[in-house]
């Protein structure tokens, strides 16, 4: 018994840090297709309110509450952001610089020029930076994707 | 009467086993409670600005660069990857900073993350990180917390009574004024 307990235990330990390399998060991923991001981000509408798989490199995480991170495209340069719900999934900080695979609703934000304001303040200030509102120039269309289940690898 | 007896039993035993998961809901109660921007409960995140020698910026992150870079500031953290944010600026990942680097002027913004020692592992406690099997603990130190409540207006005497019912009063009334105040 005492030998049966060791094993498994010695299997634990081995098997634990490899379990923990991957996180999961949220629901179980079901799509097998992967989108390309920058395909979404080409032609956001013909996405709009569909589930995708998207697969990225984190490149930011929200720093106050996780429920954010931008993925890297394929296309240099362009990312796209996946929103959750505060407290359902969080992001983690280490998650920055590993590859995620994402699935959820592809979502628009329509903002007036004064929500496009606060929006991008909001976004400055979640990244530590200086918000400049002469970037702002005037009302947005945000697209990006609901976040319903991920895989951190 | 017995059934004090046995209600006094009831809470104090209860709350011997409420001790440790009070403390930990308590702690960490206490400090998500002033998330922010500039406060994460759960990471101590630094950001500073420093510089490396100037280079051509790299049509694509060249890991010899990146060495070079990495060298020059002492950060020996795992590697984890690297990419060009804008055609100026590549962001490198290494296990506790990420550096945003502009190669061309040689300025560097690292952003340090360490995770607050005890506040991280309560957090993860007290906000149900894992999910799975600690839901259902959550869910019976909540059970609990009710027994505490319950069998703890019942412990109310004949000697105790009017300071304990205005006690409870006040209890329910200021949660109570402060949802009428902000609605």
């Amino acid at each position: 018994m005492k030998k049966v307990f060791l094993m498994v235990l010695f299997c634990a330990v081995n098997v634990l840090p490899v379990m923990a390399g991957q996180i999961t998060l949220g629901e179980q991923l079901q799509l097998t297709e992967v989108t390309k991001i920058y395909e979404i981000n080409a032609e956001p509408e013909k996405y709009l309110g569909k589930r995708v798989r998207v697969e990225g490199l984190i490149i930011d995480v929200c720093s106050a509450r996780g429920c954010w991170v931008d993925l890297a495209s394929d296309v240099p340069f362009e990312k796209i952001q996946v929103k959750v719900v505060d407290g359902e999934i969080v992001f983690p900080m280490e998650a920055k610089g590993r590859t995620a695979i994402v699935e959820g609703v592809v979502e628009m934000l329509q903002l007036n020029e004064e929500q496009s304001l606060m929006y991008a303040e909001h976004l400055a200030l979640e990244r530590g930076e200086i918000f400049d509102q002469s970037t702002v120039k005037g009302p947005m269309k945000i697209f990006r994707i609901r976040g319903e289940g991920a895989r951190i690898l | 009467m017995k059934w004090r007896r046995f209600n006094a039993a009831l809470h104090r035993d209860i709350g011997y086993l409420c001790i440790g998961l009070t403390l930990i809901y308590a702690i960490s109660g206490l400090v998500v409670n002033h998330i922010s921007h500039q406060f994460n409960p759960s990471y101590t995140i630094e950001r500073n600005e420093t510089s490396v020698q100037p280079v051509a910026a790299p049509v694509r992150p060249d890991i010899d660069m990146v060495n070079r870079i990495l060298g020059q500031l002492q950060e020996t953290g795992e590697f984890k990857n690297v990419t060009m944010i804008t055609p100026e600026r590549m962001r490198i990942f290494v296990e506790g900073n990420t550096l945003d680097v502009w190669p061309v002027t040689g300025k560097v913004i690292e952003e340090k993350v360490r995770q607050r020692p005890l506040l991280y592992e309560l957090n993860f406690l007290h906000l149900n990180k894992s999910k799975g099997a600690w839901t259902w603990v959550a869910d019976g130190y909540a059970v609990l917390l009710a027994f505490l409540a319950i069998t703890g207006f019942l412990m109310i005497r004949s000697k105790t009574r009017t300071r304990g019912l205005v006690l409870t009063v006040i209890g329910f009334l200021v949660p109570l004024i402060f949802l009428i105040i902000s609605q």
